[in-house]
């Protein structure tokens, strides 16, 4: 374990997170990922981290060495695209029994390892740790180098038992034992300068398709995608690249920091989602790859077919327009970047009604400050009655967000549309913002909704919850006193329970003005710290409630 | 050997065996005189063209492939929904087969039902005869408590009078006089089963409520606060009927099923052969002319019917085949409004479960192209329910409906976006619908056991909803009325699509990159 700890330490200092690079050393040593909470809805842990970042590599033989528990639950659960082969959908598991727990399991997962590489003849074996052989002590490092040397086969040992963490942090230890084992370890047969790494893209719904003709078209290959349809070969060369992109997600920030440390290959933080953000991204590549001796006529062709893709999308999403006047969207998600499609949905003459903060500009960031105190994670904590609020208050039509806030928008009686990964139309790239945007016609003009709203015809009008949740909010809004109350109850911190008005009470009572005061008197932010920026936000707005 | 005694082989397997598939080939090469294989792959084409379309609907004679059948097969669905009563159908036996054995196929259960019988010298000199000897041997060989009679063509043709020849017989002794024989004359040359199915309803009330061909006093009406409800004739009977009892009973509404065909046709197996099951009674047959009011399913199933009960002073209600959450809202309304009661609270909780699951799953229907064939309220009601969920009915057809019935579907039309682009076609059959299946494709047609040759010859996916359905098991045994029975009918046409995803995606290394287990 003590490696494993070690390890974790190593993916927590990581120099190239900009927000990591301003903590404190203590607060670097905490991690940058969210700490579990107790009796919180959990989401997923470090080995779903580490399976979903690696599962998409399609002719690995993924090797779960475990009780049924964690394969059985999760298996071909995900909606990665493979162009080829199969095998990474495929269960394969230990399957643990309780002798194996009471004498140890290490044979049983060696002999797993040997039916696999018996019957499959996979390119490589990927055995993944979890919590009870990790407990029980099955060293899996040791069983899969005796594996290599016995079958002359990579067999990577993925340490990354569920207990560690979140699944953030599953992402990066997924990521630092294909640092540690697979890249570097083959040689592609030829090289051209035109070479890029795409890190942290999964293909989920194959979407990565969607993008790649154009880089073909501009001659750049994809020598590796890490990990969407992705095949081992790719990656244990793909420290040949000339450059790399990390897809927008900080999910594998440390495999392309240590590639450009240890190989030389420069990346670029970027995405495929939007109009803009697309040519954004395919003139860094062209920059990049230039900067490390492609020829310079690349940036040209790269302007040329921006331009042309760019102008065919807006062609595309031009005749929505008069549909989609005077409808507002509400956009709402936790990882996915959706404002990156802002530019989209307004060009397709949709207002916004309201966006998630994280990442968003300023201005957005003032227009929505009251609309959204709260995160994705806070949404699925909302009554329907309190979502009813934040969309009535919004006056939005439709609503955009991942999909575990599915359920309670229904509920709300509200339109909404899936844009995260369990969805079934890929988004990416310039044919996949015109798909989006066809796809909010369809779900705004979708007749459910009309039903969905409508209470039963014998109710009584005035006795319906939306009927009830109206008068509430215009008996707020009639009482200074109980909309002052409302404004206070707004949760800021979900972890620790903690609202507005406790922050401002303890700002006014001991004159804080930072927040790390404010963590201490009211103990906001000190659980996953995603509020942070929000007490912040407390913060630079009291001096001018005090002037009031 | 392809066939040996140690391994009989069914014809899945036999006709593909080697010396088969050679004397096949011997057969076309050397007798059948085929045609050149291009010029019938160019007419096959040909069929596909809005050209054949223009040809095909211009037939004026000839009907290819009915959806429709005739009106005694509905005499005897009505018949067999009462109490020991043995269905008689006038006229030639071959017609009774067919009614038994196409129900038998449907629901999976024997159905009871007799014949006088006719042959020539009956045709010729009248059936009278066959009558009276028909009604004794019925009523002494199958003991029922009573006999409805129906006819079938050759009676019609040759203008037997049911009224005069069942008192003649009664006279002869055939049956005892008091014993109940009510009848209706349901020529198959007039309308279709639907009709049938009313006529034979009609005449069995009239029966008993208007003394029973007179030999009895009429019933004065005394309204008594029930309801009377009448199903049509209807594929799900079985579990739609239990299920109407079970909203009646959560409102608390008394009610009498005039025609209770959910025990007749879904009988246990412990044992015991049961001719008759369930049913509604005799004396609640009688007593339901005291109702206050009575509610049809299914407009076109008693266009007959209602008028007689209605100018028997009660108030009469029809829909046409609700399903899905407007139509049930407005039968529930109806029954509310009729009684008096509230609607409550369990149903209110299972229109919002409706609702949410139509709200969860609406993306994959919405916007798809639907064709529908069936029974005219069968069509209308399924239409609705697609018009709700966003889906497009694009075409809809009835072999049995008729210009009223049209107008009322293009009014349904007219009241939804999503009805802009369909078309209704009353009279037509399903080979013209292979026409329009080609020339305006749809993503999936919805009808009964007869629509896998348009499945298989357009690729068109078909939905089984309707009536017959042969080649599935047990569905009649679920409801498709109710909140309940629209969340039914949703999950069929929801496994279909996603059947037809996992269709379309499931060629190992070629498609397979979509063959999800999250949909």
């Amino acid at each position: 374990m003590s490696s494993l700890s070690a390890t974790i330490q190593d993916v927590f200092n990581e120099p190239a997170c900009a927000k990591n690079a301003t903590k404190s050393a203590a607060d670097r040593k905490k991690g940058c990922t969210k700490q579990l909470q107790p009796g919180g809805a959990a989401g997923g842990c470090a080995f779903d981290g580490a399976k979903i970042a690696l599962q998409p590599l399609t002719d690995v033989a993924h090797l779960v060495h475990g009780p049924i528990a964690c394969e059985g639950n999760s298996w071909d659960n995900r909606g990665a695209k493979s162009s080829g082969p199969t095998l990474w959908r495929t269960g394969f598991t230990t399957d643990m029994n309780e002798t194996d727990i009471v004498f140890g399991g290490e044979k049983r997962l060696y002999k797993a390892i040997r039916e696999i590489i018996e019957k499959y003849d996979p390119p490589a074996v990927f055995v993944y740790q979890t919590c009870i052989p990790a407990m029980t002590g099955d060293d899996i490092n040791a069983v899969c180098k005796a594996a290599r040397e016995k079958f002359g086969k990579p067999v990577i040992p993925i340490n990354s038992p569920g207990f560690v963490g979140p699944k953030n942090l599953g992402n990066k230890l997924a990521g630092e034992a294909l640092l540690e084992h697979v890249i570097g370890t083959e040689e592609p047969d030829e090289t051209t300068p035109y070479d890029i790494n795409i890190i942290g893209e999964y293909n989920l719904s194959g979407e990565l398709w969607q993008v790649k003709p154009l880089l073909d078209e501009l001659g750049i290959r994809i020598l590796s995608c890490i990990s969407g349809d992705g095949r081992y070969r790719e990656v244990a060369y793909s420290h040949r690249a000339r450059a790399a992109m990390m897809v927008c997600s900080k999910a594998m920030i440390n495999v392309a920091r240590k590639m450009e440390e240890r190989y030389g290959i420069p990346f670029f933080e970027g995405s495929f989602y939007g109009i803009g953000d697309t040519s954004d991204s395919l003139r860094q590549i062209a920059r990049l790859l230039v900067d490390r001796g492609a020829p310079a006529d690349l940036l040209d062709r790269t302007e040329a077919l921006i331009a042309r893709e760019e102008a065919r999308a807006w062609a595309a999403i031009a005749p929505f327009k008069p549909r989609f006047q005077g409808k507002k969207v509400l956009l709402i998600t936790g990882g996915v970047k959706s404002w990156s499609v802002v530019a989209a949905l307004q060009e397709a003459g949709l207002e916004l009604a309201g966006t998630s903060v994280k990442k968003s500009t300023k201005e957005d960031k003032e227009r929505i400050k009251e609309l959204l105190g709260q995160d994705a994670h806070m949404i699925e904590d909302m009554t329907p009655r309190e979502m009813y609020r934040l969309l009535k208050d919004a006056k939005a039509d439709i609503m955009l967000s991942g999909g575990r806030s599915q359920f309670v928008a229904l509920k709300a009686a509200m339109p909404w549309l899936d844009i995260n990964q369990e969805r079934h139309h890929a988004y990416m790239g310039y044919v996949g913002m015109v798909k989006l945007v066809e796809e909010i016609a369809r779900t705004l003009f979708n007749p459910v909704w009309a039903q969905v709203r409508r209470p039963a015809p014998w109710d009584d009008p005035a006795d319906t919850w939306q009927a009830r949740a109206d008068a509430a909010l215009a008996a707020e809004a009639a009482d200074p006193g109980k909309a002052e109350q409302a404004r206070r109850a707004a949760g800021v911190c979900a972890c620790k329970g903690v609202d507005l008005g406790t922050i401002e009470d303890a700002v006014r009572a001991h004159g804080l003005s930072s927040l790390d005061e404010v963590r201490r008197h009211t103990t906001a932010a000190t659980g996953c710290g995603a509020c942070a920026s929000r007490v912040e936000d407390v913060l630079a707005a009291l001096p001018a409630l005090a002037a009031e | 050997m392809t066939q040996s005694a140690e391994h009989v082989l069914d014809h899945f397997e036999l006709f593909r065996g080697p010396e088969y598939q050679e004397m096949l080939v011997n057969k076309r090469q050397q007798f059948e005189n085929r045609r050149d294989p291009a010029e019938v792959e160019r007419v096959r084409e040909w069929a596909k063209t809005p050209e054949y379309q223009e040809k095909n609907f211009a037939r004026e004679a000839l009907t290819i492939n009915p959806a429709k059948a005739c009106q005694p097969l509905g005499a005897v669905f009505a018949a067999v929904g009462f109490e020991g009563t043995l269905p008689f159908v006038h006229g030639s036996q071959g017609c009774v087969a067919y009614y038994r054995s196409h129900f038998s196929r449907h629901f999976k259960e024997p159905t009871s039902c007799v014949s006088s019988s006719m042959t020539e010298d009956a045709a010729v000199f009248g059936g009278l005869n066959n009558m009276i000897d028909g009604l004794a041997n019925t009523y002494s060989m199958y003991k029922p408590k009573m006999i409805a009679v129906s006819t079938t063509c050759m009676a019609e043709v040759i203008g037997d009078d049911l009224n005069a020849f069942i008192k003649t017989a009664k006279e002869k002794g055939s049956v005892p006089a008091e014993f109940d024989v009510p009848f209706a004359h349901t020529p198959a040359f007039v309308g279709s089963h639907v009709t049938g199915y009313d006529n034979a309803l009609k005449g069995i009330l009239e029966h008993f409520w208007d003394g029973k061909a007179g030999t009895a006093p009429k019933l004065e009406r005394a309204p008594n606060g029930k309801i009377n409800f009448i199903g049509g004739f209807d594929g799900y009977t079985v579990g739609n009927l239990r299920e109407i009892k079970r909203i009646f009973g959560l409102m608390g509404i008394g009610y009498t099923i005039l025609g209770d065909t959910s025990d007749v046709w879904d009988t246990p197996t412990d044992g015991e052969f049961r001719m008759y099951d369930g049913g509604t009674t005799l004396a609640e047959a009688a007593d339901a002319v005291h109702a206050t009011a009575t509610v049809s399913m299914q407009e076109y199933c008693t266009e007959k019917t209602l008028p007689f009960i209605a100018g028997h002073g009660q108030e009469v209600v029809s829909f046409n085949h609700p399903v899905g959450v407007a139509g049930t809202d407005r039968f529930l309304m109806a029954l509310a409004r009729l009684t008096g009661v509230e609607i409550p609270a369990e149903l209110e909780r299972e229109r919002g479960r409706l609702v949410d699951a139509m709200a969860d799953s609406s993306a994959h229907i919405h916007g798809k192209k639907f064709a529908i064939y069936g029974d005219p309220d069968l069509c209308l009601g399924l239409a609705a329910f697609l018009l709700e969920l966003g889906a497009e009915p694009t075409h809809v057809l009835a072999t049995n409906g008729n210009k009223a019935w049209a107008e009322k579907v293009q009014a349904l039309f007219d009241s939804s976006p999503f009805g802009k682009n369909c078309h209704v076609y009353p009279g037509r059959d399903l080979w013209h619908l292979r026409s329009l299946l080609f020339t305006e494709p749809v993503d999936f047609l919805i009808g009964n056991t007869y629509g896998k040759y348009l499945e298989r010859d357009t690729g068109t996916p078909l939905i089984r909803l309707g009536f017959p359905i042969f080649d599935r098991h047990h569905h009649h045994r679920f409801p498709v009325w109710g909140y309940q029975g629209g969340l039914n009918v949703l999950v069929t046409i929801l496994d279909k699509i996603f059947d037809e995803i996992d269709s379309n995606t499931n060629v190992p290394s070629k498609t397979d990159y979509s063959f999800d287990i999250i949909r």
